[in-house]
């Protein structure tokens, strides 16, 4: 028989999910067809495209390309932070995003609310780093970040639940269907099982529940962001934050001129080689990214062309 | 049925070269090549004009073929019959693979339709049918994109269609579902090829059928069709024949090779000179009794092109107006909204019928049509209508009246009146403000003009357009003045003054610190296509629910303990 034709141009909706989620996640899907879209399919199924997120703004910066301005930021939620981007060809994002930045430079802390389109880049080693092109964001209240703390809470735990129902189907779509998986997570779970293998989501649970936690008043919201060792003492240890060794900054500058030193043949070393060197070096993504920002700030290498790194001439 | 005129062309050239062959013959072998070696007569012309050349024991030469430069088009409109080279983007409607038996050889070919213009509505493309020479299934998925490289065009009949052969090229530029491999001959229920479109092969009741008369728009003239509908245990569909059906309602009919067409977007069986109906025996298969239901709807099943529907309402408001049709003649028009417990429509009346608002109507044989997007009851006799003393259902409040659906559900149905949906606001459009409109058709203005109506002195109106989005499915919403003006809190003027001293831009980012990640409750109606559905709101508000509540039920509803 025939098929029913695919919806056309159909608008890809905005998937809730905290960032442990999004951070973990190492498989892609690219359109095969010329104007079809590319999602980022995490360890529970969830196929994204786009995004909404909410958090925390952890840092925010400009960087001088060729083509004009970028920037990019983190923000943080219970489970971690995500990051995104703004890029020179999108001028129409400059302007608000210049004027948070001079807030956040002044040391103003705010929760910013950010819908984006799923972006990744790959270290050499094959390694995945997960982003969001900014495509909206504003500032809101807590409130607001509490109720997308339960929607992002409740959408998990759907996810989550689909997962285990699938363990007991067949990877075929009619047989999770069959199961009781909504439509629009059989694709994801197909791909998510054949790339993952088995996956305990018992960690993500822990963040449902310190996003629940929060939204009915039993955490303060901007506490210093930590990981979730404070309400949840059992399941602390599984926590993939603090289970990450901790290198000493210093370490992580001396790595720098190290992979700097010995990699420069002149056109700089990249930003993405140095981070890989760093978490080769046993230091987390994040503080990696911060161990380079701090060096290039303090004048140990330096940045000619944006993303290339060398040394400062004696 | 001749087939001498579907050669013609192709004749012609031959006779061209070679004058003293036999028309007969050349059309014969021009069969033989389509028919048994599965060449089209276009790429079979040089063989043939070879042939007819060698027993005339004239010199071969080569002849004037048709031009064969590539001609690259975005419409069908662009083609002429002679086009052999042809380069087009096309979306594949249906493809349906037939086997044929060459000299004892099973060999696959296929017909089916495309649509030129693909990346925009199909209320702008157009539609042709295409063969498929080349066993090209693989890259020609119903739902898919593809372009066609080395294509031609073939007109018989009048009637243009596109030949994919053996040497065309096809690239697909967005997958569709999956390909069609297998060609099944077994029936499908009626459900089933609701939900397609395509050739299919039915056992079904003949319900109803009754003869009508189609005008040809180019005036030509009439032609004789039956209508009708079908039913079997999975639902039922109305038919259109053309060709004459002597059956009676209530038999049992197997229909072989029929196609499913969207009227609007209503499927309908249609039934040409190449389908087989035969009287069928089934003494387990529902009766007229058990199918008569069949066409009983709720307001929230209506689509556009919907015929001989039988629906319950009750009657919210009526009203009367008379104005001049086109023919000068004074008609009157009897319209207003009514309700069921599944949704609110418009029912209009070119009939003599005047309810009370409360009254409870039946209707028999009704058709929907679009009315601004949304599905809207016809009735044109009066013999149609039996107002009921019998409430069906307690009597419904029309202003307490919406219906709870949420967004996933709204895209999967058709367009609807009087419902209630929500979500989180994730998009703002940056032309949400104030614009201006054409005097004569309403439309935006760009730059001082209408696209109908050239440049125009432009009214102004107030309206938001935002994308809302429940993580899982998602809508554009339009808000117009007044909804826009009640959800802002201000009205339009203060709204112009805000834009003339922070500019839109500014006006957009307050919007935007304002909605955006906001979830809002929507009451209003829905128009769904295939783009995906638009939101008009009538209300709209913020969702007050406390988080600490929402939080408490998404416990509940998982069964999760702090």
């Amino acid at each position: 028989m025939i098929q029913e034709p695919a919806r056309r141009f159909a608008r890809q909706s905005a998937v809730r999910l905290f960032a442990q989620e999004y951070r973990d996640a190492s498989l892609t899907e690219e359109g095969s067809g010329e104007y079809d879209p590319s999602f980022v399919i995490t360890k529970i199924g969830a196929k994204i495209n786009r995004a909404l997120v909410c958090g925390v703004i952890d840092r925010m910066e400009r960087r001088e390309g060729d083509s004009g301005p970028n920037y990019s930021g983190h923000v943080r939620d219970p489970t971690g932070s995500y990051l995104f981007s703004v890029a020179s060809f999108q001028p129409e994002l400059h302007p608000d995003f210049e004027e948070l930045l001079a807030r956040f430079e002044s040391g103003d802390r705010f929760i910013l609310a950010l819908v984006g389109k799923a972006r990744w880049f790959e270290t050499e080693d094959g390694g995945m780093f997960t982003s969001l092109r900014a495509e909206e964001f504003t500032v809101i209240d807590r409130e607001c970040y509490t109720n997308w703390l339960v929607e992002t809470a409740e959408a998990t735990l759907r996810r989550i639940d689909a997962h285990s129902t699938a363990l007991e189907a067949d990877l075929t779509p009619a047989a999770l269907e069959a199961a009781g998986v909504p439509r629009d997570l059989v694709d994801g779970l197909i791909l998510a099982r054949g790339h993952y293998g088995d996956f305990d989501p018992e960690g993500y649970r822990v963040g449902v529940l310190q996003a629940l936690s929060m939204a009915t008043g039993r955490t303060s919201l901007m506490e210093p962001p930590q990981p979730t060792a404070t309400t949840l003492e059992e399941t602390a240890s599984q926590a993939p934050e603090s289970s990450e060794p901790a290198a000493e900054p210093g370490d992580a500058i001396e790595l720098i001129l190290e992979t700097v030193r010995s990699r420069d043949t002149g056109e700089g070393v990249e930003y993405n080689d140095l981070v890989t060197a760093l978490v080769h070096g046993g230091h987390s993504r994040e503080s990696a990214e911060d161990a380079i920002d701090q060096a290039r700030d303090q004048g140990e290498v330096m940045e000619p062309r944006f993303g290339f790194f060398q040394l400062v001439p004696e | 049925m001749t087939e001498d005129g579907r050669y013609a062309t192709q004749v012609k050239i031959v006779k061209q070269e070679c004058p003293d062959a036999d028309d007969g013959e050349i059309v014969e072998e021009f069969r033989r090549y389509e028919e048994e070696f599965l060449i089209p007569p276009e790429d079979a012309l040089r063989s043939v004009v070879r042939k007819f050349q060698t027993a005339a024991g004239m010199e071969v030469t080569k002849i004037a073929a048709p031009a064969k430069a590539e001609k690259k088009v975005n419409r069908f409109s662009e083609l002429d019959a002679e086009d052999r080279n042809v380069t087009i983007e096309v979306a594949v409607i249906t493809y349906t693979p037939r086997i044929q038996m060459i000299r004892g050889e099973e060999r696959q070919v296929a017909f089916g339709w495309i649509e030129d213009n693909p990346w925009e509505g199909s209320d702008n493309r157009e539609r042709w049918d295409f063969k498929d020479w080349g066993e090209q299934g693989e890259n020609l998925a119903p739902g898919s994109v593809v372009r066609l490289e080395g294509a031609s065009v073939n007109e018989w009949n009048d009637k243009r269609s596109l030949n994919i052969n053996r040497t065309t090229r096809v690239t697909v530029l967005r997958e569709g579902g999956t390909p069609v491999a297998q060609v099944s001959s077994e029936p499908t229920d009626i459900a089933t090829a609701s939900a397609n479109e395509g050739y299919v092969n039915l056992v079904a009741r003949l319900i109803s059928a009754k003869p009508d008369v189609i005008v040809k728009r180019d005036g030509s003239g009439e032609l004789e069709v039956v209508r009708g509908r079908l039913g079997d245990a999975s639902g039922s569909i109305g038919f259109l024949s053309w060709v004459p059906l002597e059956h009676e309602p209530g038999t049992l009919l197997k229909i072989d090779g029929a196609s499913i067409r969207k009227f609007r977007e209503t499927p309908e069986v249609n039934i040409g000179d190449r389908t087989m109906i035969e009287v069928y025996h089934d003494s387990a298969f529902a009766s007229m009794d058990d199918l008569s239901k069949a066409n009983k709807v709720s307001i929230s099943d209506l689509r556009n092109g919907m015929r001989d529907i039988e629906v319950t309402v009750q009657v919210e408001s009526w009203i009367q107006r008379s104005f001049t049709s086109e023919d000068g003649t004074e008609r009157v028009v009897r319209s207003g909204d009514v309700i069921d417990p599944s949704g609110r429509c418009r029912l209009t009346a070119w009939c003599e019928v005047d309810p009370e608002p409360g009254d409870f109507l039946h209707l028999t044989g009704a058709r929907v049509q679009f009315w601004q997007g949304s599905p809207d009851l016809v009735i044109d006799e009066a013999v149609q209508v039996s107002n009921l003393s019998d409430a069906p259902w307690e009597p419904i409040d029309p202003e307490q009246h919406w219906i709870d659906v949420d967004l996933t559900s709204m895209l999967s149905g058709g367009s609807r009146r009087g419902i209630r949906t929500s979500g989180t606001i994730v998009a703002v459009r940056p032309d949400s403000g104030i614009v201006e409109r054409c005097p004569e058709c309403r439309r935006v203005l760009r730059d001082g003009a209408c696209a109908e109506h050239g440049p125009q002195r432009g009214e102004e109106d107030l309206r938001l357009r935002f994308v809302i989005d429940d993580g899982v499915s998602n809508a554009s919403l339009l808000m117009s003045k007044d909804p826009s003006e009640a959800f802002l809190g201000v009205n339009q003027e203060s709204v112009k003054e805000q834009i003339s001293k922070e500019g839109r831009d500014g006006f957009v980012v307050s919007l935007r610190q304002r909605v955006l990640a906001q979830r809002l409750n929507i009451k209003g109606r829905s128009i769904v296509d295939d783009q995906g559905a638009m939101l008009l709101a009538d209300e709209a508000e913020q969702d007050q629910t406390p988080s600490a509540d929402a939080a408490n039920q998404v416990m509940q509803r998982w069964g999760v303990v702090l």
